[in-house]
């Protein structure tokens, strides 16, 4: 299913994340498929902590970033797909 | 004079040929004659054989206790709560039932006392441990051996126990060496004695001079053998590009719980090792050069 705006994501419960000592990763643990993340995509993961629409992430994560990149809306869509391919994050969780 | 593997001390009425010295946890070992009425319990995993490298086998877990079949080696109970390992009887000569015993069945004891099994070989290096990582049959074995040939300590040949505190550690396991038959017949391993041999391998366990004890040896690197088009490289990989593999080579049971706690360990040992990717000719006379490059870089 293709991202909409407007339409909520979640963790997938299956999914854990781990600092290391360069950036982090999550892994599905079913799957084992898995995902590194630099600090933008460790607060969007934190952003996720509770059920969120891209656009809502795209907000929140506007409100975290001094100087926001012009591209921030297209990275967080790059970010969120590429979760999702895995299997990381589940679409409209209700 | 105590002896131990993977830092248990067997209680035991039976002899063992793979020990080292030192001490350890007790672990009671002991044979059963149950090999017709084992009870259920749920199948947890499995392994298909491969004709000449791998037995049949399937795991059961029943109230925190496994049965580990083999097809052709019986049944071993484990209870890692004691923890205690029980031997089918009569099946296979006593060498290759210590092998299997040193297999999956402590492999259970030592992930229930907290350690992490990792498929990979493990030698001493200036008195710490290099890890060999890679699947079945992609020269742990006879690196190892190399590594023993040029006068270092072989720490573990197929299974590794890691201990992750205080900083990652290597739990010395069973002083064996399972070489391929060209490889044994080119590459004597000094004060070795040959117990068996099996349809690809000869069976060595190690000179008893030379096992040392069970004392966990810090992890000074961890190799990953990658095929490569026989040039020698040794390139450092991040913590976050190690995790898929370390992800595959640990042992983990399937359940929620046990896989979150895999991924935690292996997180903790990416981030506190050195990792490198080793290409290297696939000839023995390559050998000495690679085990130079691992003793000198790695």
């Amino acid at each position: 299913m293709a991202l909409q705006p407007d339409i909520p994501l979640a963790r997938h419960p299956s999914v854990v994340y781990r600092d290391l000592a360069e950036g982090g990763v999550l892994l599905h643990l079913e799957s084992g498929e898995y995902h590194g993340v630099n600090e933008t995509g460790l607060a969007l993961w934190n952003l996720l902590e509770r059920p969120s629409t891209p656009e809502e992430l795209r907000a929140g994560l506007e409100a975290e970033v001094e100087d926001a990149p012009a591209q921030l809306e297209q990275d967080v869509q790059a970010f969120l797909e590429a979760l999702q391919a895995r299997d990381l994050i589940v679409v409209d969780p209700a | 004079m105590s002896t131990a593997c993977f830092g248990f001390r067997p209680v035991s009425e039976l002899s063992f040929a793979y020990l080292r010295g030192g001490s350890g946890e007790p672990l009671e070992i002991r044979e059963h004659d149950g090999n017709g009425a084992d009870p259920g319990g749920a199948l947890v995993a499995e392994w298909t054989p491969v004709p000449g490298r791998r037995s049949w086998a399937r795991l059961y877990a029943e109230d925190g206790r496994y049965r580990l079949w083999v097809e052709g080696g019986g049944t071993f109970r484990v209870d890692p709560a004691v923890p205690r390992i029980e031997l089918p009887v009569g099946l296979e000569p006593e060498v290759r039932r210590e092998e299997r015993l040193w297999g999956i069945p402590a492999l259970l004891c030592f992930l229930a006392r907290g350690d992490l099994p990792l498929h990979a070989a493990a030698v001493e290096v200036d008195g710490e441990a290099v890890l060999f990582a890679a699947p079945g049959y992609a020269g742990k074995t006879t690196l190892a051996a190399a590594f023993d040939a040029a006068g270092h300590r072989v720490l573990s040949e197929d299974v590794s126990c890691i201990r992750l505190s205080p900083r990652p550690a290597v739990v010395p396991g069973p002083a064996m060496l399972r070489v391929r038959r060209d490889i044994a017949e080119s590459l004597p391993i000094p004060g070795a004695r040959e117990l068996a041999v099996g349809d690809d391998r000869v069976h060595f366990a190690l000179d008893p001079e030379r096992r040392g004890d069970c004392t966990p040896l810090p992890i000074r690197a961890l190799v990953f053998l990658r095929p490569g088009d026989g040039d020698l490289t040794l390139e450092p990989v991040s913590p976050a590009d190690a995790l898929p593999d370390l992800w595959a080579l640990a042992f983990r049971l399937p359940t929620a719980d046990d896989r979150e706690r895999c991924f935690q360990a292996i997180a903790m040992l990416a981030d506190g090792i050195r990792i490198w990717n080793l290409e290297r000719p696939l000839r023995l006379d390559g050998l000495p050069a690679v085990i130079e490059r691992i003793a000198a870089d790695a």
